[in-house]
C-alpha cells in the first residue's frame, strides 16, 4: 500500500527541449564512452545514519516511485519523444558500502551509468566511514532533473519526513505553451546564426576532439573555501566588476586558468562556454521534473583575458547583449523545436556546429540553492558536492556550490582531457585566483 | 514623474515577465530573497532602459541600489531629475 495516490501520478510526461539536447548529451556520452549523463549529490553527515529510515522516507515519495516506474518513448519522425508511468512496482532502494577513504566516493557508485535504457532513472546509496561519519549519495539520469530540480526534489524529501502536505501538481511540468511553425522557423534561423558565429572555429577545447575515453570515469577534486575566504571572494567578484552577483567573476576566474593552460600547450583558438540558466519564472517551486534550463553562451578571444576584470567586464557586455536579444527564451524555443527532429540528426548538427567541439571547458553553479539546505531527514548535513555529468570532451567540469555560506568548487574531469600535473596546476591557480584581489 | 509610479511600473513588469504567479512582492520587499537573480537584474535594467530611456551608469549598478523596489525607483528618479 503507498502512502500516495497513483493515480494522480501523469501517465505520460513529454520531454522538455531541455530534456531532449540531453538525449543528445547522453548519446555524446555514449559514443565517447565517458560515463554516462548520470549526476550525484553527496550529503556528508558526521554520524552515522539508518538506511531503513531513509529507505521509508524515499518509499513515500510519489516522485521518486514515478523515477523508478518510467520508460523512454522515442518520437519517431516529427513526435515528440515522452516518458510513460508504466507502474511496474519497482521501488527505490538504498544501497550500503563501506568505505576506508574517509569522504571519499567509492568507484562502484561513480562508475554506474543510469543510461535511458535502465530500470530506475534514481538510485540511492549510504556509505559508511571509520570515523562513524557516512555520506548519502543521489545518482540520477540528468534527462530528468536539472539543477534547480535537485533542490526542489531535496525539499520534497524533507517536507516528507517532516510530514508536511505538498502541492502534487509542482511535481511535473505543466502544460506547454503552443508554438506556430512560422514562429518555430523564424526562430530557428536566428538561433542558428547566433550559435554558429558564436561556436564557430576556432575554438580551443582541453578536450581533444573526436578522441574516445579511456578511463571512461569521472574524477574530481573539491576545494572547500571557509565562510572568511567566501566573503573575500564575493567582495573581490564585486570589485572585478561582477556587480550582481559573482558568476562572471568565477566564469573569468576558470576562463584565465584554462587559457594558461593552453599557452602552456602551445594551443590555439578562443573559448566557448554555454553557460546554463534556470528557465523557471522566479521563486516557483516547480516544476520538479525536467530540464528547463537555457543557455547563455560565451565567446572570449585571447585580447580579452589578459586580466580578470577585463574577461569580466567582457562576459558582461555579452550578457548584457544577448538578454537584450533574448537568446536564452529564443534557445528554449530552438530546443523545443528541435524535439521534431529524429536524435541521429539531431545529434549529427549539434556535432557539426562546434566540429566536435562541445565546450573549451564547462561551468555550472547551484547558486545560492543549497545554501540554506542545512539537514535532510531530520539531520544536520556538514557539506555537500555535486558530481556532474561530465560531457567529454571537454572532460572538464567547474561546478560552483555554496553551502552554509561557504563555497567549493569542485574540479571534475576526465584522466583523459586533464593529466595530474594538469590538475595540480588548476588547483593552485583556482585558489590563488580566487581570492586575490584583481 | 514621482517615484510611487516608478515603483508600481517596475513592480508590474516584474511580476508580468520575471515572478512565478505565486510570488507577491511590494516597494520593501528584498528582492534577491524573492527570487530576483542577477540575470534578472539585467532583464529589470534593461525594462528601465527602454521605459525611461535612462541607462543606469555604472557607478549606481551597486547591489545596493537594486535591493527593493523602492531603492531602485528612487534610483531611477534620481537620474531623471
Amino acid at each position: 500500500m503507498h502512502p500516495f495516490n497513483k493515480s494522480l501520478l501523469p501517465k505520460k510526461v513529454i520531454l522538455s527541449g531541455a530534456d531532449c539536447f540531453h538525449l543528445v548529451l547522453d548519446k555524446h556520452a555514449q559514443k565517447h564512452g565517458a560515463g554516462g549523463n548520470v549526476m550525484r549529490k553527496i550529503f556528508h553527515f558526521n554520524k552515522p545514519l539508518s538506511a531503513g529510515t531513509i529507505e521509508a522516507i524515499l518509499k513515500r515519495s510519489p516522485v521518486i516511485y514515478w523515477l523508478c516506474n518510467i520508460r523512454l518513448r522515442e518520437g519517431l519522425l516529427f513526435q515528440k519523444p515522452c516518458w510513460e508511468f508504466i507502474d511496474k512496482g519497482s521501488e527505490i532502494i538504498v544501497r550500503q558500502h563501506q568505505c576506508a577513504a574517509e569522504n571519499e566516493v567509492p568507484r562502484e557508485i561513480l562508475g554506474r551509468d543510469i543510461s535511458i535504457r535502465s530500470d530506475r532513472f534514481i538510485e540511492a546509496d549510504l556509505v559508511h566511514y571509520p570515523s562513524g561519519a557516512c555520506a548519502f549519495i543521489v545518482s540520477w539520469n540528468h534527462i530528468l532533473l536539472d539543477a534547480k530540480g535537485t533542490t526542489l526534489l531535496f525539499e520534497h524529501l524533507n517536507a516528507i519526513s517532516e510530514n508536511k502536505e505538498q502541492d502534487h501538481a509542482l511535481f511535473f511540468p505543466g502544460p506547454e505553451k503552443k508554438t506556430n511553425i512560422i514562429t518555430y522557423i523564424r526562430n530557428m534561423y536566428k538561433v542558428k546564426h547566433f550559435v554558429q558565429q558564436s561556436a564557430k572555429p576556432p575554438v580551443y577545447s582541453v578536450g581533444e576532439k573526436k578522441k574516445k575515453s579511456e578511463e571512461g570515469l569521472t574524477a574530481e577534486k573539491i576545494i572547500a573555501f571557509s565562510s572568511e575566504e567566501t566573503k573575500i571572494i564575493i567582495a573581490n567578484a564585486r570589485k572585478a566588476g561582477s556587480r550582481f552577483g559573482p558568476t562572471l567573476y568565477l566564469i573569468a576566474c576558470c576562463s584565465q586558468i584554462i587559457d594558461r593552460l593552453r599557452r602552456l600547450k602551445k594551443r590555439s583558438g578562443d573559448l566557448w562556454i554555454p553557460v546554463p540558466y534556470d528557465g523557471r519564472l522566479k521563486g516557483a517551486n516547480g516544476p520538479l521534473i525536467s530540464n528547463t534550463v537555457s543557455f547563455l553562451f560565451y565567446r572570449i578571444p585571447e585580447q580579452e583575458l589578459t586580466s580578470v576584470p577585463a574577461t569580466v567586464k567582457y562576459l558582461g557586455a555579452q550578457m548584457m547583449e544577448q538578454i537584450k536579444l533574448g537568446i536564452p527564451q529564443r534557445y528554449t524555443l530552438f530546443l523545443n523545436m528541435m524535439r521534431h527532429v529524429p536524435l541521429w540528426l539531431y545529434y549529427f548538427l549539434v556535432s557539426k556546429t562546434g566540429k566536435g567541439v562541445f565546450a573549451s571547458y564547462l561551468y555550472t553553479s547551484t547558486g545560492d540553492n543549497f545554501n540554506n539546505l542545512r539537514s535532510l531527514f531530520g539531520e544536520p548535513i556538514r557539506d555537500i558536492s555535486m558530481i556532474p555529468a561530465l560531457t567529454f570532451p571537454p572532460g572538464l567540469t567547474f561546478v560552483f556550490l555554496k553551502h552554509d555560506d561557504q563555497l567549493s568548487v569542485n574540479i571534475a574531469y576526465s584522466p583523459d582531457s586533464v593529466n595530474p600535473d594538469e590538475l595540480d596546476f588548476i588547483e593552485a591557480q583556482i585558489k590563488q585566483l580566487l581570492i586575490t584581489e584583481h | 514623474m514621482d517615484e510611487q509610479r516608478i515603483i508600481n511600473e517596475i513592480k508590474q513588469y516584474v511580476e508580468k515577465n520575471i515572478l512565478a504567479p505565486s510570488v507577491t512582492i511590494d516597494a520593501d520587499t528584498d528582492l534577491k530573497s524573492a527570487g530576483i537573480d542577477s540575470f534578472s537584474t539585467v532583464e529589470i535594467l534593461l525594462f528601465i532602459e527602454r521605459k525611461y530611456g535612462t541607462a543606469i551608469p555604472d557607478d549606481k549598478l551597486i547591489p545596493e541600489n537594486f535591493r527593493t523596489l523602492r531603492t531602485l525607483a528612487s534610483t531611477v528618479h534620481g537620474l531623471m531629475a
